[in-house]
């Protein structure tokens, strides 16, 4: 709250963009009746997991991870490597963003108003399921922006492959059954970006999701694996400031 | 003395930009890798979708190129906004210097902008160079119009640098404009046709965008390059675009005006 006026910018910041991103939906809906898998009932509530997805992110890591590269490269990690817990555990958590919390509760609500007027049945078991998928994409969502930024240990620059990251979360917030191909192929293996909200959302609509929550819960084991492993090859490699 | 001046401002941004180019580079390919999968898979999807061979206008090919025209136009209208320097000028005290110099602090960003904006018209023109090989030559682009895109391009980098300099001087009150930046690049992608074809919108919401200044910053560029406007629509579209740039001149001038007289060089 140290910064009033900020905070309530990125709070309208946020709902600008909730805004953009459902008034594009409309706009192609006003012309097709199917996008990739889904019809506009769908699409919505795939919509409301983009923004609680992004909104968690926001408020438990995003902070975390700007600051990250900086650290690496200034060389205040010196600072985190030498207390008594997980270093990457407290560099991940250590600071909460308050506003984006308030994102997080607006999002939920945009959320609940997508499934309360989804005209088909949904279960409680279904929602339940979708809920618990959707906070792994989350966890999937930290390892992916994490492994764009610790090539920062490498590369001398403050800020990793942070503009690959953004542009690659694009495809995070499009359905991935409108990817085709081997670009799809790669979106939900190497570069799992369409898994992230697609997946939990096919999860609550499809007829059998454990397919699904299976491939969610596999790519999910193996980017906080290859994360891991980037973190401690890279903290092995770290020089404190000439990093 | 003057123009002497804004040329070594201009050809020093260009080498610092240049000082980074692996990551300049890495960044440009792999943003508009992404986005024109994402435009071609959203096109892909929406044809399929409709049964349509036509929506808002365009065939599947015809929007395709829109997405791919709109991309690279925007990177040269948009050009280093989000780096916000006259925000951090204000914050930094580092505005001081420019109230020092012979020319108005306005135009000095603005020639800094220009030159920023020089190696990126170096990436846009090589991967425009690559578009025709690779999905063939854009229905409806021809010479005339392409001048005519051009002289909207002009246009609207000078209006999208007009919009945003007003709210970068909201850092004289505020603590941190960037959400306002970023707010203002949402908002235009939408308004301003980056997002989807202005077509694709109900007739009376286009009356009103096109009455507002973002569609003059996307979407009537790449419409001019590709063919889409006459001579006349491109004449008058070049008049309200050149109009809403004397507005945004004139509530910038306003807003400098009144922070200036409470800014203390020492940043805030």
């Amino acid at each position: 709250m140290e910064f009033r006026v900020d905070f309530w910018f990125r709070i309208v910041m946020d709902s600008v963009w909730y805004v953009v991103n459902f008034l594009f939906f409309w706009v192609l809906f006003r012309h097709t009746s199917v996008l990739g898998e889904w019809n506009y009932d769908q699409s919505l509530v795939f919509l409301g997991g983009v923004f609680v997805s992004d909104a968690l992110h926001m408020t438990i890591f995003s902070n975390n991870m700007w600051w990250l590269p900086i650290l690496i490269n200034k060389g205040d990690l010196d600072f985190y490597l030498v207390r008594p817990v997980s270093s990457l555990f407290f560099v991940s958590l250590r600071e909460f963003a308050a506003n984006s919390f308030v994102n997080l509760l607006m999002a939920a609500g945009v959320m609940g108003w997508a499934l309360v007027r989804y005209p088909g049945p949904l279960g409680p078991g279904s929602l339940a399921l979708f809920a618990a998928c959707l906070l792994v994409g989350v966890v999937l969502h930290f390892l992916l922006h994490l492994m764009f930024l610790l090539p920062a240990f490498w590369m001398h620059t403050s800020h990793g492959l942070r503009e690959v990251y953004f542009s690659m979360t694009e495809t995070m917030t499009r359905p991935a059954g409108i990817f085709s191909g081997w670009i799809l192929r790669l979106l939900v293996t190497v570069l799992p970006f369409a898994v992230i909200v697609s997946f939990p959302t096919r999860a609550l609509f499809a007829g059998n999701p454990w397919p699904v929550v299976l491939h969610l819960g596999a790519v999910t084991a193996a980017a906080f694996l290859a994360a891991l492993a980037m973190w401690r090859a890279g903290v092995r490699s770290y020089a404190s400031a000439s990093s | 003395m003057r123009g002497g001046l804004l040329r070594d401002l201009l050809t020093a941004e260009i080498r610092r930009r240049m000082s980074y180019r692996a990551d300049f580079w890495i960044s440009a390919v792999s943003s508009l890798a992404v986005r024109l999968a994402v435009a071609w898979f959203i096109v892909k999807a929406v044809f399929e979708g409709s049964g349509r061979p036509v929506v808002g206008g365009y065939d599947a090919t015809q929007m395709f190129f829109y997405y791919v025209a709109v991309i690279l136009v925007g990177k040269l209208v948009q050009s280093t906004d989000l780096e916000q320097s006259v925000s951090q000028d204000i914050y930094e005290g580092g505005l001081t210097r420019y109230l020092l110099y012979p020319v108005p602090y306005g135009l000095v960003k603005y020639v800094q902008q220009l030159g920023a904006m020089g190696p990126a018209a170096v990436q846009i023109a090589v991967f425009a160079a690559w578009i025709p090989l690779a999905f063939g030559w854009p229905q409806g682009l021809t010479p005339g119009g392409a001048a005519m895109g051009i002289a909207a391009i002009a246009m609207a980098n000078l209006l999208h640098f007009l919009m945003t300099f007003p709210i970068q001087l909201v850092s004289f009150w505020a603590d941190n404009v960037w959400s306002l930046m970023v707010m203002h690049r949402f908002a235009s992608a939408l308004l301003g046709g980056m997002l989807a074809p202005l077509a694709l919108f109900s007739d009376s919401t286009r009356l009103v965008l096109e009455a507002l200044p973002f569609r003059y910053l996307f979407a009537f560029p790449v419409e001019s390059m590709l063919g889409r406007l006459s001579p006349a629509q491109w004449a008058v579209g070049m008049l309200v675009g050149l109009g809403w740039c004397g507005v945004m001149s004139i509530l910038g001038r306003v807003v400098w005006r009144r922070g200036t007289f409470q800014y203390t060089g020492v940043g805030i």
